[in-house]
């Protein structure tokens, strides 16, 4: 498989994985900034073993830097929205899966523009 | 931790595994530079020779590694390699070499894994004929503060596992060992760096 198109599918995977397990850790936590911080480590924690299997397969900085910004970002925001009582696990989900993917987009860009300087 | 021999050894194993997908990603970024390889050639950190395959054929190379189980990991490519490869064991930073030796210097990911690269600069300084040249493909420090704070932190974890830094600001480390960078690539966003410098 095409690697660039990998990237984006590690990145929409990523961001679903945080998002499910920061929901399932946080959906019962009623402070959104405890709430905030718990996500952000979780997601830091949680792709520190996805990033180390990636690796080999994919290359170390093209899964490091974008996994790195998911675990903390996509916890954060995961954690946040995990705290509101009238939002839906899939809900919560879908915004891990966008918010990865997201990040891989720009990921891609901002590289396509650093090489080409 | 400190790094050494025997820690590359023990790398030495499982080496071409963790490096499977760097060498598929950066192949032909590499084939690009090592185009400039000529003369006689230096080749910093040989490691198991994954680089070899995307050298122009029929070069003059020396290739030193300070491990031997890297060395020896190396020995079948080089015997496929189209050119002349002889090895030795031997430390970068402190070479056996006459000075002004050698035409090319190459570096692959080395820079990042010696424990003083500034004295490993003026190392190859020293070995590299004056209108000789340094051709370097090396990962640095990004120089955007949420990619660099990424790299520092993931910094701890391969050096540990394998003795190389994330956060090394090479292209500064060389001209303040002398060198003059006269092209600069990046490779994968201002991290991964197809570089070449002289005198």
């Amino acid at each position: 498989m095409n690697l660039k198109i990998a990237d984006f599918f590690i990145g929409t995977f990523a961001g679903s994985l945080v998002a499910l397990v920061v929901y399932l850790v946080l959906s019962t936590q009623p402070n959104m900034l405890i709430a905030m911080v718990l996500g952000g480590l979780i997601g830091m924690v949680l792709v520190m073993p996805l990033t180390i299997l990636l690796m080999p397969f994919v290359g170390a900085f093209e899964v490091m830097i974008p996994l790195g910004i998911i675990g903390m970002g996509v916890g954060m925001t995961t954690g946040m929205l995990s705290a509101i009582p009238a939002i839906s696990g899939y809900a919560v989900i879908a915004w891990g899966d966008l918010a990865g993917f997201t990040v891989a987009m720009l990921i891609y860009f901002s590289n396509k523009h650093l090489i080409n300087q | 931790m400190k790094i050494n021999k025997k820690s590359y050894d023990g790398v030495a194993r499982i080496f071409d595994f963790m490096r499977g997908g760097d060498m598929r990603r950066w192949g032909p970024d590499q084939r690009a530079l090592f185009k400039n390889l000529k003369g006689r050639v230096l080749y910093i950190g040989i490691g198991t020779g994954q680089e070899i395959v995307n050298f122009p054929p029929g070069l003059d190379i020396t290739a030193v590694d300070l491990s031997y189980a890297m060395l020896t990991r190396s020995h079948s490519r080089v015997q496929n390699y189209n050119g002349r490869i002889h090895r030795c064991q031997m430390d970068a930073q402190a070479t056996a070499f006459p000075d002004n030796t050698f035409d090319t210097i190459l570096t692959v990911c080395v820079l990042c894994s010696v424990q003083q690269p500034a004295i490993c600069l003026k190392e190859l300084k020293r070995v590299l004929k004056p209108d000789g040249e340094l051709v370097m493909f090396e990962h640095v420090l990004s120089k955007n503060p949420v990619y660099a704070l990424i790299l520092k932190f993931m910094s701890h974890i391969t050096e540990y596992l394998e003795g190389t830094y994330l956060d090394r600001d090479t292209v500064n480390n060389a001209e303040m060992a002398g060198f003059k960078i006269h092209s600069h690539k990046n490779v994968y966003l201002d991290i991964v760096k197809a570089l070449r410098a002289n005198h």
